[in-house]
């Protein structure tokens, strides 16, 4: 027997692959920055029965989006190594297209500032009118 | 035409090229080719992949404040064609660019500035570490000698 290949070997891995298609879309992190925050929070904190998901939908962990089938399984989620880190990466500001343009160097789209402007341009007026009527 | 950024690496997506997705919650997301969808698809954050433009920028490799950044901008308000105004805005982006490259270049000849020294002393302490591994000849006479010094020293303590 030769040498076993060890390297470039995972590239057939169907449950890898099936895991970061799109088709069962999990929440992404920014949404669940938002989830998390209480006004929505409560939201998912009590939902209504739901005979189509896990549990009923009672027993759902925020910040992992995940059903739970009880409240020890929840529980024992919680107490969990994947919930911590979860918890951790939520820290974190979240990512957004902003700060991807910003990186390339693009400012802010200049909608606003032309706002300002002319409001600008409407005090320098005003400003003019009013020494034109104390002059 | 309007060039998009790619979301995950920050290069431009030019139209036809790359992929736009869409989330349920209808937001959109541009990636420049299927490298960065797929990256994104595995959740991975920008700022902490290496390759990326938000790492370089976060991690303090490119220069991130300046002034020559002021000016790229998506533009939403239209304005008229003017050829003066055209022919003036191609040598002032011409002018920045240059007065950019320059700028990085000292950034970058600043932040490269202490490594020589570092690399110096890394060196050394490397070398002190393991001189019992370097096998020349000069080395090995180097006990010889002195051993042969110390003896004429004491016969010259005991002629004396």
């Amino acid at each position: 027997m030769g040498r076993l290949r060890r390297s470039r070997v995972h590239k057939g891995i169907r449950d890898i692959k099936r895991k970061y298609r799109t088709k069962r879309y999990m929440r992404d992190l920014d949404q669940i920055h938002d989830d998390i925050k209480p006004e929505n929070a409560s939201k998912f904190e009590k939902q209504e029965l739901d005979p189509e998901l896990p549990g009923q939908g009672q027993f759902y962990c925020i910040s992992c989006a995940k059903h739970h089938i009880n409240i020890e399984s929840l529980q024992e989620h919680m107490r969990g190594k994947i919930h911590k880190k979860r918890v951790k990466l939520l820290k974190e500001e979240p990512y957004t297209q902003a700060e991807a343009d910003a990186a390339a160097g693009l400012q802010p789209a200049d909608t606003k500032a032309k706002k300002a402007k002319a409001a600008m341009m409407d005090v320098t007026e005003t400003e003019s009118s009013s020494t034109t009527t104390t002059a | 035409m309007r060039l998009e950024k790619c979301y995950f690496c920050s290069s431009t997506c030019y139209p036809g090229h790359g992929t736009m997705f869409v989330r349920n919650d209808s937001k959109t997301f541009r990636f420049c080719r299927s490298k960065c969808h797929k990256n994104f698809k595995m959740k991975r954050n920008p700022r902490k992949v290496r390759w990326t433009k938000a790492f370089r920028k976060a991690a303090g490799k490119e220069m991130t404040i300046d002034s020559t950044f002021q000016f790229e901008k998506r533009r939403n308000i239209p304005v008229r064609y003017d050829r003066d105004l055209m022919a003036t805005t191609i040598k002032a982006m011409k002018r920045s660019l240059e007065i950019k490259a320059k700028r990085e270049r000292v950034f970058y000849k600043n932040r490269m500035s202490g490594n020589k020294l570092r690399q110096k002393t890394e060196n050394q302490v490397l070398v002190q570490k393991h001189i019992h591994l370097v096998d020349t000849p000069a080395i090995k006479n180097l006990a010889q000698t002195q051993k042969v010094a110390q003896k004429a020293k004491l016969m010259d303590v005991d002629m004396s």
